[in-house]
């Protein structure tokens, strides 16, 4: 019996025309290309993490570990919703869809806190501020998993993202100019929120600005690198 | 004269810098008194330097103690520059 086609009308235009399995594959090479760089990063700052145990450096740490491990979590997703729409075949959601999206709801927001909190931990009592950050993190990804929608988890996180960009001149009052660093943590969050809004919709914005987009983010992910391995030998 | 606060690492590596200045080798005394740091506040970092191994004890024959560098410290300060540079490169 052959797979059922999926029924695009609701949705707009025919979800099989954007299913190039040519463009999957560039997506999903880009998305591992990500997650290597991820954790690149993560390894490349150990030695110097661990002569220092400096804070600061532990959370940008564990935001590029965070966000590699969600990039993960997203790949796999993908692959569920691509196997869908080529191939017809349909996970159970009732088991598919908690064991992704608890771990990626947590996982991912963390990686956005930790991120913000790299540069501005020094205004805060440590302790107090990661457990809120926990908390925030556990509360959206409860709502995430009720809700059973990678969209709202994108709303919450952008609320997050726009908040950072808010605050961040009051909580670093020695830094008012925007440097290429935040520049380049600002991309890559959002250029994240970008990759959930196309995990919810269950089907790409437009292949080419979902690959533009996704080659943003690894460049972002090799300049950071790049400058990461200027200091550290 | 310049008055600006030390972070962490600063006074950790100004004080790894005053025992190698001194051919490795510098009494509890002397280095409390050129580290420029109070009596309590010398005492929280030289544990945090113990603890980190970045310096050790050694005595000699007559029982005196001898602050050096370990070989961890000898490259915390080498790293130093570098350290710096990345931090402030990040913002963090």
């Amino acid at each position: 019996m052959a797979p059922p086609i999926p029924d695009a009308t609701f949705h707009g235009p025919n979800i099989l025309m954007f299913s190039d399995p040519t463009i999957v594959i560039i997506e999903l090479v880009l998305t591992l290309l990500a997650v290597a760089f991820c954790f690149l990063i993560y390894f490349k700052t150990k030695e110097v993490y661990e002569l220092t145990k400096y804070e600061g450096i532990k959370y940008f740490r564990y935001a590029f570990l965070f966000f590699g491990i969600s990039y993960i979590l997203s790949f796999i997703s993908s692959i569920a919703i691509f196997s869908r729409i080529i191939f017809g075949l349909v996970l159970p959601r009732d088991i598919f869809g908690p064991l992704f999206i608890l771990p990626l709801g947590y996982l991912s927001t963390m990686a956005i806190l930790y991120l913000i909190y790299s540069s501005i931990w020094k205004n805060f009592e440590s302790r107090r501020t990661l457990i809120i950050s926990h908390i925030v993190a556990i509360v959206l990804t409860i709502v995430t998993f009720m809700t059973r929608s990678h969209l709202i988890l994108l709303y919450l996180q952008s609320i997050l993202f726009i908040l950072a960009i808010i605050l961040r001149p009051y909580a670093r009052k020695d830094k008012k100019k925007i440097s290429q660093t935040r520049i380049l943590y600002f991309l890559v969050l959002g250029v994240w929120l970008v990759n959930l809004l196309v995990l919810g919709r269950g089907r790409p914005i437009y292949p080419l600005i979902d690959i533009s987009l996704l080659i943003a983010s690894i460049l972002a992910y090799i300049f950071i690198y790049y400058k990461i391995s200027k200091w550290v030998k | 004269m310049n008055t600006k606060k030390r972070d962490r690492l600063e006074v950790i590596h100004d004080i790894l810098k005053i025992i190698s200045e001194r051919h490795n080798s510098i009494k509890p005394t002397p280095l409390l008194r050129y580290s420029n740091l109070s009596s309590s506040s010398f005492n929280e970092y030289y544990a945090e330097l113990q603890s980190k191994e970045f310096v050790k004890e050694i005595f000699d024959k007559d029982g005196r103690k001898y602050i050096t560098l370990t070989d961890k410290g000898f490259k915390f300060i080498e790293k130093y520059k570098m350290i710096k540079g990345f931090i402030e490169e990040f913002e963090l």
